[in-house]
């Protein structure tokens, strides 16, 4: 008796260790995901910045540079998307369900007006810019983009419904979806961020 | 009194074997979390891939054994040919060979039961047959023909649908790759065991981590080169084309940012093969343990800034020197390997096995690669030398020589541990002679063709060089035979080699303190690695040693009264 209560107990502990090493595990390897694919989007940039050469200036003669406005509209409820998440995971730590949910829904649809923006951003390129470097460039970096925000922005619709039924706890362990999610979300802003300023300021 | 262990029969030790340990051979065929299943997959696959890609090789030579084109139908089928060879060979040889050694060997070193992510690891693996299938598919098409660099206009304008699968199947590849290295990264840093100090960790860990670090790092460059290259074939943008406001020169930016990386992803653990061989089969602890684990490092960081010098012809001139000085930076950090290596063997007990053999091979082929390395990195001669036959025989010395010896030498050093059975060292022997006067002999008169000007990439060539090229050929076809030696070594061993206990090479490294195959779990309990992975050579190492054998073979200590 006395050696199964053992055996059972080193279980136990073996459980609670493969248990810690997952999730220090997955934290990494997200990490290490989020630095590796950014040089996917800084690859872009480069593109970007290359094709610049070609032309005498930028935008190149006749075309109309972008109105930044909308687009930073856009950034903005991005980065509040970002923070309300961030926040949203915070009070699922310290077990307020109810605000962890509110966030993360108020996350969720400034994540849908950004994405509206870089819809129409996309669509009303002109004609103009279309025939150089400069429209094409900025429909490959924003359509790439999308792809990711729309990609991520499932992820973390799927982690609320989950939220919504109750399937995450405070603990480290079962709110790791939950922040995996908001790593990615952080990784979109972050990426944006970066093709924002490329796009509409540097030119 | 200690007690005397009985050694177990040869028949009883066999059938012990057969009986709990090797996983059934259709296991390899499903889908599997196991990283030692997932590495047998990954090697069986890349030899698959190595078999073709040498068949390419040896139709290659055989066209270049006349000056005329009479072997193939067109130079466009010998441009495919050669684009095939250089691209399998790299993305399906090489690369996925080391990810096969990584998966097996990395977490036995490191004492720990799986990779971090063994889903993750057994997806990586499941995209490479795919990637391949939609490459060799283009030959139903029109084949790729631009080379493995695939610079455009080659690429864009002149190359068939073929070439858009082998985009397609690139990207596969770079997607393997990075999810294969994020895994690698994370098992390295997060689960050596807690007296495994980052110093402590055995060489070739170093070497994959630093692999992994590039292989992240470069790898989604190619990711954005092979979709601007997939949008301009396939949605008519004008990215490579400079009549619609694109740039040539973008891609070669691009691809080589990823690309020259991506030489040191196929020589870097080589590399590490190498410290632990040299170390283990000659008795003596590693030279500059500390220096060789950060020289992996520097070769990574400084790695990343050489990417230029593959553009000298076609660069702005005012950007050359520093691409020059930066690419003989990097012969510093090789360098101090090529030191560490020599200091190692020096004065040890050397054992000529044949994974040794390779070894040495591999010393004697590299630095010759690395010496033409530094004479192309310099400017005014790699003009002259620029798309020649030498260029053919510095990265045939560094990626034959180097990654493919080193390859040879972990499979005869680790074949025991996967199998459980030793390779025929006689054969090993017969192979490496064969591989070693073959290559020589197949790549070193490269450089004097390269010299007198012929250059690469042609099926037709002038008619002085003939007799250089009969050589070459035929060396070719010796090295080409010497590819079966091995293989029927590897088959032959795989059912009647040698049984080879736990282990066979008195290593210190945690992979051989475990039976030969481990069971699913590694390891019965958490392992405690021996202090230094290299300390060979003194009481406590053969007391540690000796322990081992008694623990899994029940073997009397080598040394009576050693202890």
């Amino acid at each position: 008796m006395t050696a199964y209560v053992e055996r059972t107990q080193k279980q136990k502990l073996r459980d609670r260790r493969d248990a810690e090493m997952r999730l220090k595990n997955n934290r990494l390897g997200m990490n290490i995901f989020q630095i590796s694919w950014i040089m996917a989007f800084v690859a872009l940039v480069v593109v970007n910045w290359q094709l610049r050469f070609s032309y005498t200036q930028w935008p190149p003669e006749g075309v109309a540079p972008y109105d930044p406005l909308l687009p930073s509209v856009g950034a903005l409820a991005l980065l509040f998307s970002s923070v309300l998440v961030y926040r949203g995971l915070k009070s699922l730590r310290a077990s307020r369900t109810g605000a962890f949910l509110n966030a993360w829904r108020l996350g969720i649809a400034l994540g849908l007006i950004f994405m509206a923006i870089i819809i129409y951003e996309f669509i009303s390129v002109s004609d103009a810019a279309m025939s150089t470097q400069y429209g094409v460039t900025f429909r490959l970096m924003t359509g790439f983009h999308f792809v990711h925000a729309l990609v991520i922005l499932g992820i973390m619709i799927r982690v609320y419904q989950n939220g919504d039924a109750g399937k995450y706890s405070a603990d480290e362990h079962g709110s790791w979806a939950v922040e995996g999610a908001a790593k990615l979300w952080y990784f979109v802003t972050v990426a944006w961020m970066l093709f924002y300023v490329v796009l509409y300021w540097i030119r | 009194m200690a007690t005397i262990a009985v050694p177990l029969g040869g028949q009883q030790e066999r059938q012990a074997i057969e009986a709990v340990r090797r996983p059934a051979l259709s296991e390899y065929l499903r889908w599997s979390v196991d990283h030692k299943i997932i590495g047998v997959q990954y090697g069986v696959t890349a030899l698959l891939f190595f078999l073709i890609g040498g068949a390419m090789a040896m139709a290659i030579r055989l066209e270049l054994l006349t000056p005329n084109l009479d072997v193939m139908v067109s130079g466009a089928a010998y441009n495919s040919m050669f684009t095939m060879h250089g691209t399998i060979m790299i993305f399906l040889f090489i690369i996925p060979m080391w990810a096969a050694y990584g998966n097996y060997v990395v977490p036995l070193q490191l004492g720990a039961k799986d990779m971090a992510f063994p889903w993750l690891n057994a997806f990586a693996y499941w995209l490479i047959p795919p990637a391949g299938v939609v490459m060799l598919l283009g030959y139903f098409v029109s084949p790729a023909e631009a080379g493995w660099t695939s610079y455009p206009p080659l690429s864009t304008l002149f190359s068939g649908d073929g070439q858009t699968l082998w985009a397609l199947g690139a990207h596969l590849l770079g997607l393997s790759s990075i999810f294969g290295s994020i895994n690698f990264i994370v098992t390295i840093l997060n689960m050596r065991p807690p007296e495994m100090t980052l110093w402590r960790m055995p060489l070739l860990c170093w070497a994959v981590l630093a692999t992994s670090i590039i292989a992240v790092m470069a790898t989604p460059f190619l990711a954005g080169a092979l979709t601007l290259l997939l949008l301009d074939r396939m949605t008519g943008t004008t990215f490579f084309d400079a009549s619609g406001g694109g740039d040539v020169l973008l891609w070669q930016n691009i691809f080589w940012f990823y690309s020259h990386p991506a030489v040191y992803i196929m020589v870097l653990p080589g590399m590490g093969v190498l410290s632990e061989v040299l170390s283990i089969h000659s008795r003596k602890p590693v030279f500059g343990y500390r220096m060789v684990g950060l020289s992996s490092m520097a070769i990574a960081i400084v790695g990343f800034t050489v990417w230029a010098h593959h553009m000298f012809t076609s660069l702005q001139p005012e950007l050359r020197i520093p691409f020059m000085i930066t690419s003989m930076i990097i012969a510093v950090p090789t360098g101090i390997k090529m030191f560490s290596w020599l200091g190692t063997i020096w004065g040890g007990k050397i054992h000529f096995t044949s994974a040794m053999l390779f070894a040495l091979g591999f010393m004697s082929m590299f630095v010759i690669g690395g010496i033409t390395g530094v004479m192309l990195a310099a400017l005014p001669f790699d003009i002259h030398v620029h798309d020649t036959y030498f260029v053919v025989s510095h990265f045939h010395f560094v990626l034959f020589g180097g990654s493919v010896f080193a390859i040879y030498a972990a499979l005869y050093h680790w074949f025991p541990k996967v199998t459980g059975r030793m390779m025929n060292e006689r054969l090993g022997v017969i192979h490496f002679l064969f591989t070693y006067f073959g290559f020589l002999i197949t790549f070193f008169p490269m450089h004097i063709v390269g010299m007198l000007g012929m250059p690469r990439r042609v099926a037709v060539f002038d008619p002085a060089f003939t007799d250089m090229n009969r050589l070459i050929s035929f060396a070719a076809f010796v090295l080409g035979f010497s590819t079966f030696i091995v293989f029927y070594n590897i088959i032959h061993s795989y059912f009647r080699g040698q049984i080879a206990g736990a282990n066979p090479w008195r290593a210190l490294t945690l992979e051989w303190a475990t039976t030969s195959p481990p069971p699913v779990t590694n390891f019965e309990d958490d392992p405690i690695p021996y202090e230094d992975p290299y300390g060979y050579g003194t009481e406590a190492a053969s007391a540690y040693l000796d322990a081992v054998d008694q623990a899994f073979d029940g073997r009397r200590p080598a040394s009576p009264g050693g202890h």
